[in-house]
């Protein structure tokens, strides 16, 4: 799997961690949390030099963590099904009502076609399989800027 | 009419290129069958019971004469000659090939047309009040802001991948030819203190759980409409269900969480996050009106020819309506001939009638809801000339708003979802009530099939609905009474088992003989019987000596 910034791959500097023990062990990593893992764990993380982000999937709201957003350098949005569109709403609400400015990331199951949508409800990167990165990007090169909203 | 900028052709040409990349993609395999059908359906295009079916938009149901010439063009070339219209004011065409469809939208971008959100879980093609503009009760002209709507939701961002798909109707009369109400949102144009404003209704829709639109504003301001949409919509997105397709449209969500909950959510959105560049200025407003504008220069007095002859003297009561300027009027084309499929053409049609169009009416047309054609805009003078050649191409059946003028889906004829045929049914009806004079001593009557429960043919708001089911590999047809699409708006209730098909109209004659009788005046249309008397009367009538 490869980031896609725009037009430009770059190498994923965070790790996704489903597990709690190895969470003591890190030190000024960048690591993802699912969504419980960081409610569990928020008091700690919250002190330590760990850049951190969260991970939420389509059918995760931003209850429960809306005091907590300015503690991410990064928040995952992960579609299930490239078919549900809430992380949409999701990213418009994170730029818009939270006034958050660190990368929102876009990961699961998308397709190039919905690139332009992403980036223009706020998502900065995409995580998709390297093989896949010519179509992306002719996607993104394919966009004009021609839009009615 | 609207005609494109540059950048709507620009917008359009590019969209045509991707859908054809698309294409090439799922014929290769890059896309599975799964991650190609949100695409396809968002251009339009659906896999039938035979074959692919391309619906192509006609927003607000406006057409040029151009434009409709080009669709009797295309379902030659493309399609078995003939094209259907539908209660969303677009055409379909069932027969296409998927290798074709990417030319079919280059010839479609050739004359400003698409099949783009005519179908997938994204807002669809706004509908509108077919008489707008050229009608003397209407606030103001509510097209422009079709216009408006379409622009805003063609390929928005948030809004394409909703849970299900999403409907939005506009008109600006108290008398609802829009059928607002059973909208996902309705909108009607109103003044309130001499400012000119929307009223908002949500959550209406049909389907297996029919429900009538709720009020949830009394007075928006023009120049805040994009912005109340983006919170509905927005909430929607959020909070409509994924779990069940049956349980997905907004009206589950406004009926699940209350009237008042769903307020409260939309107009918090609203308030706070409001997004400035939405904001309609008036110069933008009025850019939009500018395309809108009559083609008629000045009234005259030009009256309606008197011809002693029976048959065009029928045409003009029942199909010709008052144009709000003096000396012209409005030309209903009735796509119900006796015995034939609602709302179909065929190419021959589509090319004559666009040259009538050109010839007596500006070149413009119009497609209804209830899957009929009008000439908005012709002279009083020129109406018998016109009706005889609409009369040569058989589109002079005079039976607008009459019992065989029905509104009726494909049914299992063509649709992969039919659980029985309702086109046949249509027939049927319409070869039996095919004299005028016996359909006018009936009076007003809307009949409305549909072939399954998901309603396209509208049957919880016909007088008589007509919904057709399968019972253990028979076709059945259950009867619904008293619905209404219009002001006051109904969900027709269900009067009883269902009849199969052999009986149906006798059932049919029956209701009919319970309204005759019940009749206290000629003005008493079948509606207004019924909502004085109450189904029992034709429940009795229907079940008690069988």
């Amino acid at each position: 799997m490869i980031i896609l910034n725009k037009d430009k791959p770059q190498n994923n500097e965070y790790i996704l961690l489903d597990d709690l023990e190895k969470i003591a062990s890190l030190h000024k990593q960048k690591v993802i949390l699912t969504k419980s893992l960081w409610i569990k764990k928020k008091q700690f993380l919250r002190k330590s030099k760990i850049n951190t982000g969260i991970q939420l999937n389509s059918d995760e709201s931003l209850d429960e963590i809306t005091d907590d957003i300015f503690c991410f350098s990064l928040i995952q949005l992960n579609f299930i099904s490239f078919k549900d569109g809430r992380p949409f709403s999701v990213a418009k609400q994170l730029r818009k009502k939270f006034n958050f400015r660190n990368e929102i990331r876009a990961s699961g199951h998308i397709l190039p076609d919905q690139y332009i949508f992403l980036i223009r409800c706020g998502f900065d990167t995409v995580e998709i399989e390297d093989k896949n990165i010519d179509v992306w990007v002719k996607f993104y090169k394919m966009d004009e800027g021609l839009y009615y909203q | 009419m609207y005609k494109y900028s540059e950048k709507d052709k620009k917008i359009l040409k590019n969209r045509t290129s991707e859908f054809k990349y698309q294409v090439e993609r799922r014929l290769n395999g890059e896309l599975t069958e799964d991650e190609f059908k949100p695409l396809r359906l968002m251009n339009g295009l659906y896999l039938q019971l035979h074959a692919y079916m391309l619906r192509v938009a006609i927003p607000y149901g406006e057409l040029s004469y151009i434009q409709l010439k080009k669709l009797g063009e295309i379902s030659k070339k493309f399609d078995k000659g003939y094209g259907h219209f539908t209660t969303r004011q677009n055409i379909q065409f069932n027969w296409p090939k998927l290798t074709d469809v990417p030319e079919i939208l280059k010839e479609l971008a050739s004359v400003e047309m698409h099949a783009i959100q005519t179908s997938g879980n994204c807002i669809r093609n706004i509908s509108c009040d077919h008489l707008g503009g050229i009608n003397n009760e209407e606030i103001e002209d509510p097209r422009p802001w079709c216009e408006i709507i379409r622009q805003w939701s063609t390929f928005h961002p948030e809004f394409s991948f909703l849970p299900r798909k999403f409907k939005i109707a506009v008109t600006a009369s108290k008398k609802d030819r829009a059928a607002i109400e059973v909208h996902d949102i309705g909108l009607r144009l109103i003044k309130k203190n001499s400012k000119v404003g929307f009223e908002v209704y949500v959550g209406g829709g049909q389907g297996r759980s029919p429900f009538i639109a709720k009020k949830i504003k009394d007075f928006l301001y023009k120049k805040d409409l994009l912005n109340y949409l983006e919170a509905i919509l927005s909430v929607y997105n959020e909070l409509g269900r994924r779990d069940n397709i049956y349980k997905a449209r907004i009206k589950i969500l406004v009926n699940e969480l209350g009237k008042e909950k769903i307020k409260c959510m939309i107009e918090d959105k609203y308030k706070n996050f409001a997004n400035r560049k939405l904001e309609l200025n008036d110069a933008q407003i009025k850019k939009i009106y500018n395309f809108f504008k009559l083609p008629i220069k000045k009234s005259k007095n030009s009256i309606i020819p008197k011809i002693d002859n029976i048959e065009f003297k029928q045409w003009v009561r029942q199909n010709v309506i008052k144009h709000k300027v003096k000396g012209y009027s409005v030309v209903m084309v009735s796509l119900k001939p006796p015995g034939k499929p609602p709302g179909d053409m065929n190419a021959k049609q589509m090319n004559e009638l666009s040259q009538l169009s050109y010839d007596y009416s500006f070149g413009e047309l119009r497609v209804t809801h209830e899957q009929n054609m009008l000439l908005p805009h012709v002279e009083n003078k020129k109406i018998y000339d016109l009706w005889l050649k609409l009369k040569k191409i058989g589109l002079s059946t005079p039976n607008i708003g009459l019992i065989s003028d029905i509104i009726c889906c494909p049914g299992m004829d063509y649709c992969a979802l039919a659980t029985a045929r309702s086109i046949p049914i249509s027939q049927k009806i319409s070869n039996s009530f095919n004299n005028y004079k016996q359909q006018k001593k009936i009076g007003d009557l809307k009949i409305k099939i549909s072939g399954c429960i998901n309603a396209c043919g509208h049957h919880h708001v016909g007088n008589i609905g007509i919904l057709g089911l399968d019972r253990n590999g028979e076709e059945s047809y259950q009867i619904t009474l008293g619905g209404s699409a219009t002001e006051n708006a109904k969900i027709g209730e269900i009067v009883g088992p269902s009849f199969p098909e052999k009986e149906l109209m006798k059932a049919l004659e029956t209701i009919l003989k319970t309204y005759k009788k019940n009749k206290v005046s000629e003005d008493e249309d079948f509606l207004k019987v019924f909502n004085r008397i109450g189904i029992s009367e034709f429940k009795k009538d229907l079940y008690d000596n069988s």
